[in-house]
This record gives structure tokens, C-alpha cells and sequence, in this order.
């Protein structure tokens, strides 16, 4: 359908007057608002919510009418004041499960058990992500996405060294230590903008360095975080930082600028997320010939090969107080369509990928991203069989996590010890654990 | 009499006190903000002596009050002298050292962190790329408060300059120009002239730099958040940590309550020195 510039320009005021429209309230068409917060996204991304999920979803019916607002960085601590004074949007997006958690044991968000049973995403999703949001056998939201830490490389750099792709720490320290003596830094990495990259960095240490199976052990409260295990990961990540191989700048530069050296050849590899490949400005084109991707090896003795990290980058629920849950509901169910997952892939890619078993990441192939294609499919391979390590955002509780990342600049810049680290660390998440912060578990196999 | 200070006591009570009253009870509870708070007692206050990082912020406050309460304030008390002295450069030079107050806050942080500290794309990168060898201050938990100190003071000196200067212009020119008659050079001037003559205006400035001194949060929350390894925490950003990432708001009340101590420890100073000197005039 198209429309006359006079028509345009009359729907502008309704336009206007629906994005303003409170929770709860009718549109001036007769359709029930949805409101929704979303907190950052870059310009490609605030495009891709507009055109692939808010102008699509209010296109494909008539009974609701879905209203985003873009919050910024503040979101999160936005979202909890809004819940608790009863003015929150009706679909209530966290930062994760570990967010989740205190949301949904102060009961603010609704328990979804009946819409899972309507639409079957009980079946439909992978069992592993959507456990982390049951709470005491009821399931308070659905997963978003699934992330892992990676290993970004910069392949013609491997090339014209000779290095070969490490397989474990030794390979890994006898590439670094190449790239030192030619000036290159080994690993791209910098937190000037976000202090949560230590903790994208501790999520590679502590899975694989001490494994994944005592990463869970020590979550489930079987084994304490000052065991050796975790001793020496840490010690790991201390030997490495002393050593030069995050630059001498990690505290300076920010991700985009961190990133970007491994693009341009001054760094070898990177720790990073699967959202990278939404950033276009890190450089990665489509296809690529400069830079690689695969899942971290291992560092330690735990296990040999690679690990993938289960993360469940945001949660979608409902808020208690929403007078318009189905419609909330609806916007779920349009999310997970293949036509939405096609284009919000296509255009903001690893930001959205849906942990979906009907839409398998073969859907994917027609996007022309292959380095993002064959990271989701490896990770939808090893999620569905159970082979993940745990990411901190997304299972370890917020004032132990909080301490995991401020924590660990103590430790490489030698103001305290490993051991007494992990002391405190263990403190937190006893003191957590009995209050029930813990985010659940899911099962892992070999 | 009181009827005309009822609206703005009113008003006060709503968005002051009850606050505040609010903020001093969370103390005295467990509460992750969304959930049903529970009773501490002293807990909270008891877990913030305990934590080491609490006494690194407290330092760090005082270390920041020291530094606001001599190097802005000596650099603002001798441009404001000289401007004084010179009315014709007045106009021109007021605009530009004052220009830095209305940048706002974020930007400022944002130049200093980009494009003066930044080993990448700072002068700090070109002056090491030029044979200098200087590593970026905000990096080094040893001087990260002063590097962030240094960016507040850039901001905040041509503000207090401007406040002592119309301070200055109040004080009798006969009584200027006596002094210069009796061969007073420029500071004995500023020390037996000046100064006596501005005090009530420097007292108050001086109290509420200690008051805004154990309340700063911005520059540090922008440029370095605390970091690296709590090196330029205070106590505002162990409050909004323990708040808004550890969900732990009666940690964070009770290091609001510490703040807010400091602050009513300087109010009573100021009271007190105003009392005073209404006696002595009286």
C-alpha cells in the first residue's frame, strides 16, 4: 500500500500520539499498546528494531499496536525502579538471567507457563537457555539469543607468520609470544568504555582453565571458588596480563579501538563476543578475508579441544503489572517467525539469534555472513548436546559478578593476590547463594 | 511570619527530607530494589567497615577535598586578583576561563579521556609517538584520581575565579588604592586587602567545596568509574555500584549516610563561623 503525501502527513500526529501513549492504553485505530524498552543499539540497530520488529509486527495484524522506546546504558537500573513503582514497560527485556533473577523472585515480572503452553515454546526452544529463567518450576521469560566468547583472529596475519591455530595453552602462548617479538600485540583488548570486558576475559580463563564441569561445580555450591583449579586460571590471567599480551594499553582503549587493532594487523586475535558481528565498524566484512572466527581452546588440563560459553545475552518477560499481556504475547510469538529472524539477522546480526530449534541457523546461509553463519551453527550444535562452558554475565549472581570484574584489575595490577581474590569472591557468592541469587543450572555432558 | 516560608518548606519536606529520611531507613535494611526489604540492623554499615574498598573511597574523598581546597581555589584567587588589577582584559579573559563550567560534564570527561589521556588518540599517543615516553595517567590506579582531579579542576577554577572576582569588585576602591599609596605591591595587597576583604565569599566556597568534595561523582563515573582496581573510587561510586550493579541498596544507603555526614559536619562549620561572626558585629 502506498501513501498520498497528505495522508503522510495526517498520520504523523497519530504517530506521534501513539508513541506516546501509556502503558495500558488504546491506540486512536483501536489497537491495545505494547510498551517496550530497549536499551542501546547503535543507528543500524535502532533501524533494524524500527523496520524489522516494531513497523513489521504492527504491520502483520490489528489488535496491537507495539510502542519501542530507546533507553540508553541506564536501562537496567531504569527498569527496576519503573517495576517496583508500577510504571514499567509491559515487556520487560534484562540484561540476562543473571538480571532476571531478582525481578522475577520479587514476583515483577508474570510467569509464562500458560502462553509456553499455547505456543509450545516449551518445545520450540533449546532447553538449556530456556531453563535459565525457571524459577521454582515456572518459567518467567524467553532467551533472546544465544552468545559465546570466541576467538577472533586476524587470518592473513597467521598466514604471512606461519603461525598455526592454537590448540591448547602452550600453542597458544608460542603464537603470542611470536607476535610480542615482532611488536604485534597478541591479544586486542581494551576496557576504557566497559569494565565488563574483564569479565568476558574471566569467562575464557575460568572455563578454560579450570573447566567447565568444576565451573558448574562451583556454581552449584559443590565446590568452593578458591579450589585450584580456579587458583591457577586466575594466576593464568595474571601471568598473561604481566606478560604484555593484552597490550599495555587495556586500560585505555576502548572495545571498538581494541577490536579494530586486530583488523588492522596490530594485534594477532581477540577474546570476543558472537554480538561482535553485529558492529559494522569493526571491520568484518561480508565474506571476509582478513579476519577468522572459532570457539576458545582449552588453556588448562580440564579438557582438550575447544568450549563454546553458554550466554543468554537478554530475557524477554512480561510485567506483572501489564493490563496487556496477550499483546505482549503476540510480540513474542512475531518474534519468532522466520521472516523476523531472517531480516533481524540479516540486518543487526548476533544481536537477535534466536535459540529457536525450527530456526535452525541453516537459515542463516542466505544472509552472506559466513563467519556469522558457521559461529551460530557451532554454537547451536553444541548448545542443543549440551557441550558449553558458563558465562559469568549470565550465571554468576550481581554482587559476585560485580567483584569478579573490579576485582581482577586488583590482581593484574598486583594490589592483591589471587588467593585473596578468590577469598572474597567465594564470601560473595556463599552469602548469595544462601539468598537464593544463584541464576539455575543447566545440565552440561562431556 | 512562617505562613511565607510554608511553600518553600513544603517543598523541601516533599523532596528533601522525606528522601532523605527514606534513604537514611535503607540503611538499616537488606533490599536488592525490587524485592521485599529485610531488617539489618547495623549490617550494612558493619560489611562497609569490613570492606577494604569502602576505606580506599574514604581516602580518596579526603584526598580530593585537599586538592579543591588549595589548587583551584590558589589558582582562582590570584586570576581574579590580576583581573582586578587589569579591567580592560577582564571581559575577554572571564569568558574563556569560564567557557569550561558550561561545557557539560560528559563532554568534558569524554575530550580529556579521547583526545588528551588516550594512548590511541590523545596527545598523550602523540607525544609518545614524538619520543616522549608517557603512559596514560587514567590507567594507573596510582594516579588516576589526580588525573580525574585535574580534569574537574580544569572545569571548576574559572568558575570560582568569576565568584571571587565579583567577590573583589565589592571591596571600596578608596581602600584599594590607599593600600597601593602606602606601597603595597601585588600581594601584599591580595594578602592583607584582598583576601580580608572577600572572606564571607571564601568561607563559603571553601565549605561547600568540602561538601561537594564528598558528593562527587560525574567526572570520576565518566572517565574512569571508579577504576582501574578502585584507584579513583569515592564514596558516590560505591554507593551507585553497590546499587545498581550488586543490587544492594542498604550497602549503598549506608555509604550515602557517610556522604551525607561530611556534608552536615561542614554545614555546622559554616553555621557555626556565620554565628560567630554576626556576634562580632553585633
Amino acid at each position: 500500500m502506498t501513501m498520498t503525501r497528505r495522508q503522510l502527513v495526517a498520520s504523523i500526529p497519530a504517530a506521534a500520539l501513539a508513541a506516546g501513549l501509556p502503558r495500558g492504553a488504546t491506540a486512536q485505530d483501536g489497537r491495545k499498546v505494547v510498551t517496550f524498552w530497549f536499551g542501546q543499539a547503535n543507528s543500524d540497530g535502532q533501524a533494524a528494531l524500527r523496520n524489522d520488529l516494531v513497523e513489521a509486527f504492527n504491520a502483520s495484524q490489528d489488535k496491537y499496536l507495539l510502542q519501542l522506546e530507546v533507553k540508553g546504558a541506564a536501562v537496567n537500573n531504569l527498569l527496576k525502579v519503573a517495576l517496583v513503582a508500577g510504571n514499567g514497560p509491559d515487556i520487560v527485556q534484562t540484561a540476562g538471567p543473571a538480571y532476571l533473577t531478582a525481578i522475577a523472585n520479587a514476583g515483577q515480572v508474570l510467569p509464562l507457563d500458560d502462553f509456553a503452553e499455547k505456543y509450545k515454546w516449551k518445545d520450540r526452544f533449546l532447553a538449556p537457555l530456556l531453563n535459565t529463567s525457571v524459577y521454582g518450576g515456572k518459567l518467567y521469560a524467553l532467551p533472546r539469543d544465544y552468545e559465546s566468547m570466541h576467538l577472533f583472529y586476524n587470518k592473513e596475519l597467521f598466514k604471512q607468520n606461519g603461525w598455526k591455530l592454537p590448540t591448547n595453552r602452550k600453542e597458544m602462548e608460542e603464537v603470542a609470544d611470536a607476535a610480542l617479538a615482532k611488536g604485534i600485540i597478541p591479544f586486542g583488548a581494551g576496557n576504557a568504555d566497559w569494565k565488563g570486558v574483564n569479565e568476558w576475559l574471566m569467562t575464557v580463563f575460568f572455563n578454560n582453565v579450570a573447566g567447565p564441569d568444576n565451573v558448574r561445580k562451583a556454581l552449584a555450591g559443590e565446590l568452593p571458588w578458591t579450589a585450584p583449579p580456579f587458583v591457577e586460571a586466575v594466576e593464568l590471567s595474571k601471568a598473561w596480563y604481566n606478560k604484555g599480551y593484552f597490550g599495555k594499553n587495556y586500560f585505555s582503549l576502548t572495545i571498538e579501538q581494541s577490536f579494530l587493532q586486530v583488523v588492522n594487523s596490530k594485534a594477532a586475535m581477540a577474546f570476543s563476543g558472537t554480538w561482535s558481528f553485529g558492529t559494522k565498524s569493526y571491520g568484518m566484512s561480508k565474506p571476509d578475508t582478513v579476519m577468522d572466527v572459532m570457539p576458545t581452546p582449552t588453556l588448562g588440563s580440564a579438557f582438550s579441544g575447544s568450549l563454546v560459553h553458554l550466554a543468554c545475552g537478554a530475557t524477554l518477560s512480561i510485567a506483572k503489572t501489564s493490563q496487556n499481556a496477550e499483546g505482549a504475547a503476540a510480540v513474542f510469538e512475531f518474534m519468532l517467525t522466520r521472516k523476523f529472524y531472517e531480516t533481524m539477522n540479516r540486518d543487526w546480526p548476533g544481536k537477535w539469534a534466536l535459540p529457536v530449534k525450527d530456526l535452525p541457523p541453516d537459515m542463516l546461509q542466505g544472509i552472506g555472513y559466513p563467519l556469522f553463519e558457521k559461529t551460530i551453527a557451532n554454537l547451536h550444535e553444541a548448545f542443543s548436546k549440551g557441550q558449553y562452558g558458563f558465562t559469568t554475565w549470565t550465571f554468576w549472581p550481581g554482587a559476585t559478578n560485580s567483584y569478579l570484574i573490579e576485582g581482577i584489575e586488583q590482581v593484574w595490577l598486583n594490589k592483591i593476590t589471587p588467593d585473596a581474590y578468590l577469598t572474597r569472591m567465594q564470601t560473595l557468592f556463599s552469602q548469595e547463594a544462601k539468598e537464593g541469587k544463584v541464576p539455575p543450572l543447566p545440565p552440561r555432558t562431556a | 511570619m512562617w505562613l511565607f516560608a510554608l511553600p518553600a518548606l513544603l517543598i523541601n519536606i516533599c523532596i528533601i527530607l522525606v528522601p532523605a529520611v527514606l534513604t537514611f531507613t535503607a540503611a538499616f535494611f537488606i533490599w536488592d530494589g525490587v524485592g521485599t526489604p529485610m531488617w539489618a540492623g547495623l549490617a550494612n554499615f558493619q560489611n562497609m567497615v569490613a570492606d577494604p574498598v569502602f576505606w580506599s573511597a574514604l581516602t580518596n574523598n579526603f584526598i580530593w577535598t585537599a586538592i579543591f581546597l588549595t589548587v583551584p581555589v590558589c589558582l582562582a584567587l590570584v586570576m581574579a586578583a590580576a583581573l582586578l588589577m587589569a579591567p580592560k582584559a577582564r571581559i575577554v579573559v572571564q569568558s574563556i576561563i569560564f567557557l569550561p563550567r558550561i561545557i557539560a560534564v560528559a563532554v568534558t570527561g569524554r575530550i580529556f579521556q579521547g583526545m588528551i589521556f588516550s594512548p590511541a588518540t590523545g596527545i598523550v599517543a602523540w607525544l609518545n609517538e614524538h619520543g616522549f615516553s608517557i603512559s596514560d595517567p587514567l590507567a594507573d590506579p596510582d594516579r588516576s584520581l589526580y588525573a580525574v582531579a585535574a580534569v574537574d579542576i580544569w572545569h571548576w577554577w574559572g568558575f570560582l575565579a568569576v565568584v571571587f572576582l565579583s567577590a573583589m569588585r565589592q571591596i571600596s576602591v578608596d581602600q584599594i588604592e590607599a593600600a597601593r599609596l602606602d606601597g603595597a605591591g601585588f600581594f601584599a595587597l591580595f594578602r592583607h586587602v584582598l583576601i580580608p576583604g572577600i572572606r564571607p565569599t571564601l568561607t563559603l566556597m571553601l565549605i561547600l567545596t568540602v561538601i561537594w568534595s564528598f558528593q562527587v561523582f560525574e567526572f570520576i563515573f565518566i572517565v574512569t568509574r571508579g577504576g582501574p582496581a578502585y584507584g579513583s573510587e569515592v564514596l558516590a561510586t560505591f554507593a551507585y555500584r553497590h546499587a545498581f550493579f550488586e543490587g544492594d541498596v542498604g550497602q549503598a544507603a549506608a555509604a550515602a549516610c557517610v556522604m551525607s555526614l561530611f556534608g552536615l559536619c561542614a554545614t555546622a562549620v559554616y553555621l557555626w563561623l556565620q554565628i560567630t561572626d554576626d556576634a562580632q558585629s553585633t
